[in-house]
């Protein structure tokens, strides 16, 4: 993902250090081996944010985290998403429109330490560049993304509480898409599938109660 | 580049909206903006803005970072230049000019495109395919975009980074560690990047507001 904007807040950083400190404790049951992570949550909940902050903290303890972001793994470019999302219902939204084939190539490229291309969506133009990393010496895969706990691999499934009301109300300030009532009835459906998948994490984060307890 | 954070305030909007209005009034086919600055001066924050303000005016306009460009790795950079002297190799002949101005130069020609693009979560340097087929402008940022003569406007940021300490002071971005060595760079790059000025079309000054430079 190139150009995206995201916005740190304390409560950003004391959940990414709260993950940060689980992979530290999983690292040290397996030292050498290389490890997924995959961080989940509806639209808004701050995957991203977390993502590179936790990132951060890592790279700092000289351990090589490279975020891969599966908004950037969709079947459907994003300047044609919507007309083709219209067209098929909203019983198409969901991880089925993940291209899976390419999202499972890097992480078997990453695990085999090789060279891998992903694509990359930049936010500015909303076009879909290609990346081409090199998985060599990279130790943590991080993988966010709605459907990310699809992902059985994973060392740690990270889920990030968020309310429904919440994830309207991030809509109404970010200004990634504008609000319209289609727009409404793909985020309940979008609210839907990940709420179903949410029994598969093993980490939970809840943001607004954290807040409570700081 | 990659994981990078910007911090776009209502100064950069404001000047963004007249460089984007005077853009438009300059349009021409396959144009490219170069945008220069000292570090911490909203360089990346201002080319943001420019292209969410062209996007809207249904102008496909791509940020290119001259950041990713640096010929020594991000990792190797900084033991590089203490020991070849800050003062002696710190400035232009950094980058790598050859795969810039190709890069440029595949925009002019609507043609796909590799790029270098650094990742600074993982600090290594990735590499980037764009078809600029799709893209109808360009905008270069980096601390010596405008040296470049393949550019058909060239905006200055006035600020030093004198005047943005606290944002390097406190290490917000997670980019650098500040030190003398730092510093010492930074004062380099100041006296690189402010004998550019000259060749600016539109000044940026230290309020953010904008002007347009005087005709030399």
């Amino acid at each position: 993902m190139l150009h995206d904007l995201i916005t740190i807040t304390p409560q950003h950083e004391s959940s990414a250090k709260m993950v940060f400190d689980k992979v530290l404790e999983l690292r040290n049951g397996n030292p050498r081996g290389k490890m997924i992570i995959t961080i989940s949550g509806e639209v808004g909940s701050g995957k991203s944010t977390i993502s590179i902050v936790l990132g951060r903290l890592l790279t700092n303890q000289g351990i090589r985290a490279k975020i891969i972001d599966l908004d950037d793994f969709y079947k459907i470019p994003p300047l044609e998403r919507r007309a083709w999302r219209e067209k098929h219902g909203l019983q198409s939204i969901g991880y089925e429109e993940y291209d899976w084939k390419k999202v499972y190539q890097n992480i078997s490229h990453f695990l085999q330490n090789k060279v891998c291309s992903m694509p990359c969506v930049d936010l500015i133009t909303n076009h879909v560049d290609e990346l081409i990393t090199d998985y060599k010496g990279v130790d943590l895969l991080i993988i966010n993304g709605l459907y990310s706990l699809k992902i059985k691999e994973a060392d740690l499934k990270v889920f990030i509480e968020q309310s429904y009301d919440k994830t309207i109300e991030y809509q109404h300030y970010s200004l990634k898409e504008k609000l319209d009532s289609y727009r409404l009835k793909v985020l309940q459906r979008e609210h839907e599938v990940v709420n179903s998948l949410k029994g598969l994490a093993d980490f939970f984060i809840d943001f607004e109660s954290s807040l409570y307890h700081l | 580049m990659l994981g990078d954070i910007l911090l776009i305030t209502e100064k950069h909007k404001q000047a963004a909206e007249i460089i984007a209005a005077h853009i438009i009034n300059k349009r021409k086919d396959r144009m490219i903006i170069a945008i220069s600055g000292e570090s911490g001066s909203g360089k990346s924050e201002l080319a943001h803005a420019i292209a969410k303000i062209l996007r809207k005016e249904g102008i496909f306009a791509k940020p290119l970072h001259t950041d990713n460009y640096y010929k020594i790795h991000p990792l190797e950079r900084r033991e590089w230049r203490l020991r070849h002297g800050i003062e002696n190799v710190v400035g232009y002949d950094e980058y790598d000019w050859e795969k810039i101005n190709q890069n440029l130069d595949d925009f002019r020609n609507g043609r796909r495109s590799e790029m270098p693009c650094v990742d600074l979560v993982t600090e290594q340097v990735d590499r980037l395919i764009t078809n600029f087929g799709e893209v109808d402008m360009l905008l270069v940022e980096g601390l010596y975009a405008i040296k470049s003569d393949n550019v058909d406007l060239r905006v200055f940021i006035e600020l030093t980074y004198l005047e943005t300490k606290e944002k390097h002071t406190k290490d917000a971005r997670g980019k650098e560690i500040m030190d003398e060595a730092r510093w010492a760079t930074l004062g380099q790059e100041h006296k690189m990047v402010q004998a550019l000025k000259p060749r600016a079309d539109l000044l940026v000054t230290k309020e953010y507001a904008v002007a347009k430079a005087a005709i030399s």
